[in-house]
């Protein structure tokens, strides 16, 4: 007859320990996918514009069904098609941040300043491609300009200075694409700043999947990605979840420190020094094609206090009239261009409920403002170059 | 194959579900030709590189083993550590030295070119090549009878969860384990599931998200940066290669633990050492326990040890027997050390930086042993976690030149005056630090406390599981190589 024998209790103590412990990761497993499924199911926010507000709308113009205005190299095929369509013919290129293609308390009909010197510029022959990105900073638009250059007739270029987008460094993924053109590495390659934007490409690789950059695993693993992503709504959303994760991180950092739209935030001399590099590159490279660039300090709400440190604000303006003159570009400071009645409020970006004074985002009115100033800039250097 | 994937993730569900199905040889050959699955999922052309250092070592054991004659084991020993020395050399070591003794010629009047080289550096080589070695001369020392069977010591080399960055294993460790498949537990599965866990939130989580900033700090021009700035980025990249590594050794151990192989530990709360000794005991042990047992000890003429555990330990003995040599030994294998994570002298510094601070504890403890013992923990710490911070500074950036301009910030007082990065630089660095505090305060006094109260426990681990897996979730991407891997 066989003896049933029991293990000693500390035994089972410690068996029901770990069957515990397996319970926990079981139910933890539950939990934390219905968290998610109710915390981002349906999350469908462009997280890079949350500073936006909920007051500023974004507005990207099209002309006969094609775009004149894009975002990155995701959209830039359609405006250069658009371009072909409409003749090919001398174009001016405008490169710019979120004050581009943001309108604050957009109403229906209204437009932001592309289309308007669209317009402007088609009574002289001329056709406009503006390309824009929420904080885009100099370097970014050195690559933006390395890859458009020997794609567009370019008749000029207008490059936005925004002291804010100082602070920024990198480049972006959604601008990685530019990178597979030799032209591109070919023209950074004859700059310090161009070069250590391709030492750091170099680095990272191209986006998500830059550990398996070249490797066998690439193609598994962007398989079953896509497979994923075709059978779970969850699986697709997690670059949101995460732009959502970093957005209340964001917020919770503001009203925790105090951070508020007017918060004096100072410069940062290594990433000031970077961009005007990038700006230095982006001038150097216009003259040798012969592409005129009208550089301006972009409008500034000057009705209150600025978020900037006045001393730091005041040598940038010194310093970018110097650089941009002294390698033959055109300067002009906007910054008192867009009266006070015509900027706006957005949502709070910290926990407290309400409204804050926007500084980069204008109405309607100011991107007339700003389409008919830089236009009447332009008019004496396109006649000059035509000349 | 990169464990932070999906592709890793599924092979790992197969390789477990076929490990506790199949019997002793199939499942031998199941982990062998998975390991080299695995690793061919990187570059398939380096697989023979692998290959050929297994069976080099593996013929050599046997040689060894066969051979009484003292000069034919010597023979035998010297060809397989040729043999993987050599590869080591050629793929990661040749353009170095090409390098180097192009720039000696050019010192004395010889404009000799350095010569084109395009070479790869095979995954793990640095990892497997030492593992390999260890064998072979534990056989030669008499500490292990040479594997008979080939793909049983295949497994042994190329067993996946620590194929390409460790931790270092010894055959003695591992083989017996591999060879006699214990009793299927659930201990062993939830104890491995909770370590891969672990790993994935160090890792994916927090690694990850710590490397842009670390990046963007070190790609500024030094002059942009304050002497604040880089102390601010040896915590953020020690923060950062500390979860990297200590995540992929989660995830190692883990991994084998599902399949009731047991791996020695490669971590413990290393930024919490009381003295550069204690940090030795505690940072990637089962490397420092390699140094100790094949260079230190050798070097320092003392009797070797046979065992991945322990780290420096006695290496750093504050009373050796013999003082001078001991000490020589030291920055010997230090350096060598350095040099084994990188082709670059910023290594070599890096490790002599490190045998430094040993050295001059060595020296300086006895002096202490007076005082209360709180006082020589918490001072030891304040004094050791800055030190060690800053040894990553030659660690991570880019030249030699670079480290010196940065170290020369740290003594000028009016670098400390001013900051040149972004808030969040700052603010991270801090809340890191409070964070991995409030850990080790949480498993020292609270954790305890738990495991008196089984459900109390069991609610609390699983809210962490589900903040942890809904993080994983989240954040799993293969958006950048574990750091040691490029060693």
């Amino acid at each position: 007859m066989a003896v049933e024998t029991r293990p000693p209790p500390a035994l089972r103590r410690h068996r029901f320990d770990h069957a515990l412990e397996f319970a926990s990761i079981l139910l933890g497993t539950a939990l934390a996918f219905l968290v998610l499924e109710s915390a981002f199911g349906d999350a469908q926010q462009n997280f890079e514009e949350l500073a936006l507000g909920a007051e500023t709308r974004s507005l990207y113009a099209q002309v006969d069904g094609r775009p004149i205005h894009c975002r990155d190299m995701t959209d830039v095929a359609a405006c250069l098609e658009g371009h072909a369509q409409r003749g090919g013919g001398p174009a001016v290129v405008w490169l710019g941040n979120s004050q581009l293609h943001a309108v604050n308390q957009l109403q229906p009909g209204q437009e932001n300043a592309a289309p308007l010197l669209f317009r402007r510029l088609g009574e002289r022959g001329l056709d406009l491609l503006a390309f824009s990105q929420p904080n885009a900073n100099l370097q970014e638009h050195l690559v933006l300009f390395a890859y458009l250059q020997p794609r567009l007739p370019m008749r000029a270029l207008i490059l936005p200075l925004v002291f804010d987008d100082l602070r920024e460094i990198g480049v972006r993924a959604s601008l990685t694409g530019a990178f597979e053109d030799p032209r591109v590495h070919a023209l950074l390659e004859r700059h310090a700043v161009g070069r250590s934007i391709l030492a750091r490409q170099g680095q990272q690789g191209a986006g998500d999947m830059a550990a398996l950059y070249q490797t066998v695993q690439e193609h598994s693993e962007l398989a079953l990605n896509d497979w994923l992503e075709e059978h779970s709504a969850l699986w697709a959303l997690r670059p949101q979840a995460r732009g959502a994760l970093f957005s209340n991180l964001y917020i919770l950092r503001n009203s925790l420190l105090g951070i508020t739209a007017q918060s004096k935030r100072s410069m940062i001399p290594g990433r000031m020094q970077l961009n005007l590099d990038a700006a230095r590159a982006i001038l150097v490279e216009a003259k040798r094609a012969g592409i005129p660039v009208l550089a301006y300090v972009v409008p500034l709400r000057n009705d209150v206090a600025t978020p900037y440190i006045e001393g730091e604000y005041a040598r940038f303006k010194q310093q970018m009239e110097e650089l941009v003159t002294g390698e033959g570009g055109h300067f002009a400071n906007l910054e008192q261009l867009v009266p006070a009645e015509l900027w706006g409020q957005k949502r709070s970006t910290n926990l407290e409920e309400g409204q804050e004074l926007d500084f980069m985002h204008f109405q309607a009115g100011g991107h007339a403002l700003l389409a008919a100033a830089v236009g009447d800039l332009l008019d004496p250097i396109l006649d000059g170059a035509s000349r | 194959m990169i464990f932070n994937s999906v592709t890793y993730l599924l092979f790992l569900a197969i390789v477990v579900v076929l490990y506790w199905h199949m019997p002793r040889r199939p499942r031998l050959w199941m982990i062998f030709l998975g390991s080299l699955t695995f690793y061919g999922f990187w570059r398939v052309e380096f697989l023979p590189v692998m290959l050929v250092s297994t069976l080099v070592d593996y013929w050599a054991a046997r040689a060894i083993d066969a051979s009484a004659l003292p000069g034919r084991r010597k023979l035998y020993l010297g060809i397989s550590l040729g043999i993987n020395l050599g590869l080591l050399f050629y793929f990661k070591y040749l353009i170095f030295f090409a390098d180097n003794a192009s720039g000696l010629l050019r010192l004395f009047g010889f404009d000799v070119p350095p010569p084109a080289f395009s070479i790869i550096l095979p995954l793990g080589i640095s990892f497997y090549t030492f593992q390999t070695v260890s064998y072979t001369v534990d056989v030669y020392r008499g500490f292990v009878r040479p594997e008979k069977d080939f793909i049983l010591y295949g497994c042994f080399v190329t067993f996946f969860p620590q194929l390409v960055a460790g931790p270092i294993l010894r055959s003695r460790e591992v083989i017996p384990q591999l060879d006699q498949r214990p009793r299927f537990q659930l201990e062993d599965l939830s104890i491995g599931i909770r370590r891969v866990l672990c790993g994935f939130f160090l890792k994916v989580v927090l690694a990850d998200n710590l490397a842009p900033l670390v990046d963007s700090g070190f790609d500024q021009s030094v002059a942009s940066l304050s002497a604040l700035d880089v102390w601010t980025l040896a915590f953020l990249f020690g923060f950062q290669i500390y979860f990297d590594f200590s995540g992929y050794s989660h995830i190692a151990v883990g991994c084998a633990r599902m399949m009731g192989i047991r791996f020695p530990e490669n971590f413990d709360f290393p930024y919490l050492a009381s003295s550069p000794r204690d940090f030795w005991k505690r940072w990637h042990i089962s490397l420092s326990s390699w140094i100790r047992d094949y260079l230190y000890l050798p070097l320092a003429g003392e009797r070797v040890q046979d065992r991945s555990s322990g780290g420096l330990e006695a290496a750093v003995d504050t009373a050796p027997a013999r003082p001078r040599r001991s000490t020589r030994a030291l920055f010997e294998s230090w350096a060598i050390m350095g040099l084994w994570h990188g082709a670059n002298w910023t290594f070599v510094l890096w490790g002599v930086y490190h045998a430094t601070l040993v050295y001059v504890y060595r020296l300086t403890a006895p002096r202490f042993d007076g005082l209360p013992r709180w006082l020589q923990s918490a001072g030891g710490f304040a004094i050791t976690l800055p030190l060690a911070m800053l040894g990553w500074i030659p660690f991570r950036a880019e030249s030699l030149g670079v480290t010196m301009r940065m170290f020369a910030k740290l003594f000028v007082p009016s670098e400390y005056l001013w900051l040149g990065m972004r808030e969040n630089n700052y603010l991270v660095a801090a809340l890191v630090m409070a964070s991995m505090a409030l850990a080790w305060t949480v498993r020292q006094t609270a954790l305890p406390r738990l495991e008196q109260h089984p459900l109390a426990l069991a609610f609390a681990r699983t809210a962490t599981f589900s903040a942890m897996i809904a993080l994983i979730f989240i954040f799993l991407r293969p958006i950048n190589q574990f750091i040691y891997f490029q060693f």
